[in-house]
């Protein structure tokens, strides 16, 4: 008798103590990860990403990698013997609700550092906030104003327009091309492009002929492609990161201005090839070297990030990884790498001054590094021109 | 500026035009019927575009089943809308009917965006690629399938209000419910008629704009306010106002593209359309609100 109760309490004791443990994982999934090493309190961190609204198509690969990478990292023992939890909250592409999720993770999760937001807009709208508490932010956002209008606080992954331009002017120069237009979205990664191409065209041998633009969910570009095309423009540069590229694409194919469309980094999504099909052949653009890693050179440590990366990525999603995973990639091991290099119990200010420290770190946007003035810390060499080609990216001669 | 630019632009204007036309009917319709402003008119747009994708590419339907596929489903949403959202505000009151529309237009979108993504999908051309040659400028083929479906859907919706007992009973119902209630017509049913047509309309916009532009979970808003724009310039309740506004909203845009900026066209089409409302509110084929049935 006694023998039949004592195993029914064992039984019932490893039946509770599986449920805890299934219980916890799923509570630890929630969190992104919450297991691992974790002796102490975890080192939280924040990210603002636009899982919903216009920009979530870029939020979920974001979100997938951050995930992903939290995983790996707390399962090979975290930052110092303590693990790590990134608290991610959805601005939905909306600025005044970067700012309010922002408060949140400041004031109630009190996290030590920030990636985001999604999108330039965000990204600024945070500046207030991060400024307030002094905490280190890393966006994953693209415009050229993050870093230019400079903050020490505030770091970007994303090549910058005033990057991505001035290659791919020395790429027009190159073809023999002096007369360029351009079309772009009036939103904020076509009207930052535009800045900048005005700003960066002095000084080249290329003269702008035409300016045109037109406005996020437009149904047709014609009449604006066939003012380019009375320009004698020897090429028109498309500047925008959304579906209307597409568009502009098949319309330019249909008018026949039989000249190149040279597009941005805003480009390397397989969406584009997708939705202007035969239209997108021929078309150039440029961006870093994670679409083909071959780039890199197949013996570098780049090849080997980037490959393991999309391997991982791959293998989880069933999808490989777009440039915007890379971008969050980047942003979450910058702070990562630099919390390693301090000692437990530093400051979020000394956790700045380490990030700004960051120095030859191989991402899978290129290899970064920081300064007290350059807070994009990419170069020229991380990027490549691509050529679309049968439906695919092949690497521009 | 050439002949030949002159009317690529014309033709521009006809394209986009068509399109905001298509969107407009629907709009038509429900105002028609309820005399309020349906704001979920553009997600219908949406869901005839993504329903069809995912028959297409997700069924693996044959193109034309697709697109039947996303209408028929479309109009059904549209009267499942009517009758869960819609109808349960008994008293009719257009304000409370307007802002239910806004609501369910989120709730729509952000359906779509959950069972279909956040990315862009993409739908072939009905009839292939090309274009056709209309003395040195080009116009899609895709353009004329567009002309082709408002101009059918105008000559069915004018049959149905001028020829049909039904048509009757919906535009009776917009003049005055109550009269029409004393009458013996089920306004309730005209109603439900009016979104099950005007999803239906929406979706096939939605169907033959998708080959263009690609279609995604937010499409809607920005379509529905042009298409909004193009019914209330054109006046209200009346289908084939509903297209000439759509027609004069694509000139009047392409016109200013070619003649003052491409930045400021949304802006001067609007102006137009203030202008517009000004001289003649009703709009302008909108006749006064006093109508023999």
């Amino acid at each position: 008798m006694a023998t039949t109760r004592w195993r029914f309490g064992l039984v019932v004791t490893l039946v509770a103590a599986m449920a805890i443990v299934s219980l916890s994982a799923c509570a630890a999934d929630d969190d992104s990860g919450d297991d691992g090493a974790a002796s102490a309190e975890p080192y939280r961190i924040g990210a603002v990403l636009s899982l919903s609204g216009t920009y979530a198509g870029l939020g979920e690969p974001e979100k997938n990698t951050i995930e992903m990478e939290v995983e790996r990292i707390n399962e090979a023992g975290g930052v110092n013997g303590r693990s790590i939890v990134v608290l991610i909250e959805d601005d939905a592409t909306d600025a005044e609700t970067a700012v309010a999720v922002t408060t949140r993770l400041i004031e109630q999760d009190e996290v030590i550092a920030l990636i985001g937001a999604t999108g330039t807009g965000g990204t600024m709208a945070m500046r207030q906030e991060v400024d307030r508490a002094g905490i280190p932010q890393v966006s994953i956002a693209g415009g050229t104003v993050i870093t230019a209008d400079f903050d020490p606080l505030v770091f970007q992954t994303p090549w910058s327009n005033s990057l991505v331009v001035p290659f791919t002017f020395r790429y027009l120069e190159e073809q023999g091309i002096s007369k360029i237009a351009v079309i772009a979205d009036s939103g904020g990664f076509g009207a930052d492009g535009v800045a900048v191409i005005k700003d960066q065209i002095t000084g080249t041998s290329l003269e702008l002929v035409a300016e045109e633009s037109f406005n996020p969910g437009d149904t047709d570009m014609t009449a604006q492609l066939t003012k380019i095309k009375g320009s004698g423009a020897e090429a028109v540069l498309l500047w925008n990161a959304g579906r209307e590229a597409a568009t502009v694409a098949k319309n330019m194919a249909t008018l026949d201005l039989g000249v190149p469309l040279i597009g941005s980094h805003g480009n390397a999504r397989v969406e584009f090839i997708e939705g202007a099909a035969d239209a997108a052949e021929d078309f150039v653009f440029a961006a870093g070297k994670v679409l083909i890693p071959e780039a890199y050179g197949t013996d570098s440590e780049e090849y080997e990030v980037a490959t393991d990366f999309i391997e991982r990525y791959t293998e989880r999603f069933g999808k490989a990884p777009d440039t915007f995973a890379g971008h969050a990639y980047d942003a979450l091991y910058i702070i990562v790498e630099a919390m390693k290099r301090l000692d437990e119990g530093f400051t979020a200010e000394e956790l700045r001054d380490e990030i700004e420290k960051t120095s030859g770190f191989v991402g899978i946007g290129g290899v970064f590094t920081f300064s007290p003035t350059d807070h994009n810390g990419l170069s020229d060499d991380d990027l490549v021109m691509y050529r679309v080609s049968d439906g695919g990216w092949v690497l521009e001669e | 500026m050439g002949a030949t630019e002159l009317l690529q632009f014309a033709l521009a204007g006809l394209k986009n035009g068509s399109i905001y036309a298509l969107v407009a009917l629907g709009f038509t319709l429900v105002y028609a019927a309820t005399g309020v402003i349906n704001f979920a008119q553009g997600e219908f747009y949406m869901l005839g575009g993504m329903l069809s994708v995912w028959a297409y590419a997700g069924l693996g339907l044959p193109l034309p089943l697709a697109g039947l596929v996303g209408v028929v489903s479309t109009a059904a949403i549209g009267v499942i809308f009517e009758l869960l959202a819609i109808r349960q505000r008994k008293d009719g009151d257009p304000l409370a009917l307007i802002i239910i529309t806004v609501g369910g237009s989120m709730v729509l979108s952000s359906m779509a965006r959950h069972l279909f993504g956040p990315n862009e999908r993409p739908l072939p051309l009905f009839s292939g690629g090309g274009s056709v040659s209309v003395f040195g400028a080009v116009l899609e083929v895709q353009t004329i399938w567009i002309i082709g479906m408002t101009a059918i859907a105008v000559a069915c919706l004018w049959y149905l209000y001028n020829r049909t007992g039904l048509g009757r009973a919906m535009r009776a119902c917009a003049v005055n419910r109550d009269a029409a209630r004393i009458v013996g017509i089920d306004t309730r049913l005209m109603v439900t008629v009016s979104f099950l047509l005007a999803a239906g309309l929406g979706a096939l916009a939605g169907l033959a704009v998708t080959p263009l532009t690609q279609t995604a979970f937010d499409v809607g808003p920005t379509v529905g306010i042009k298409g909004f724009a193009a019914a209330i310039l054109g006046g209200l309740g009346n289908p084939i106002a509903a297209v000439v506004g759509g027609l004069v909203l694509g000139m009047l845009e392409s016109v200013s593209i070619a003649f003052i900026s491409s930045t400021y066209k949304d802006a001067i089409a609007l102006v137009v359309l203030l202008a517009v409302l000004f001289v003649r509110p009703q709009g302008l084929l909108g006749r006064s609100r006093r109508e023999k049935v």
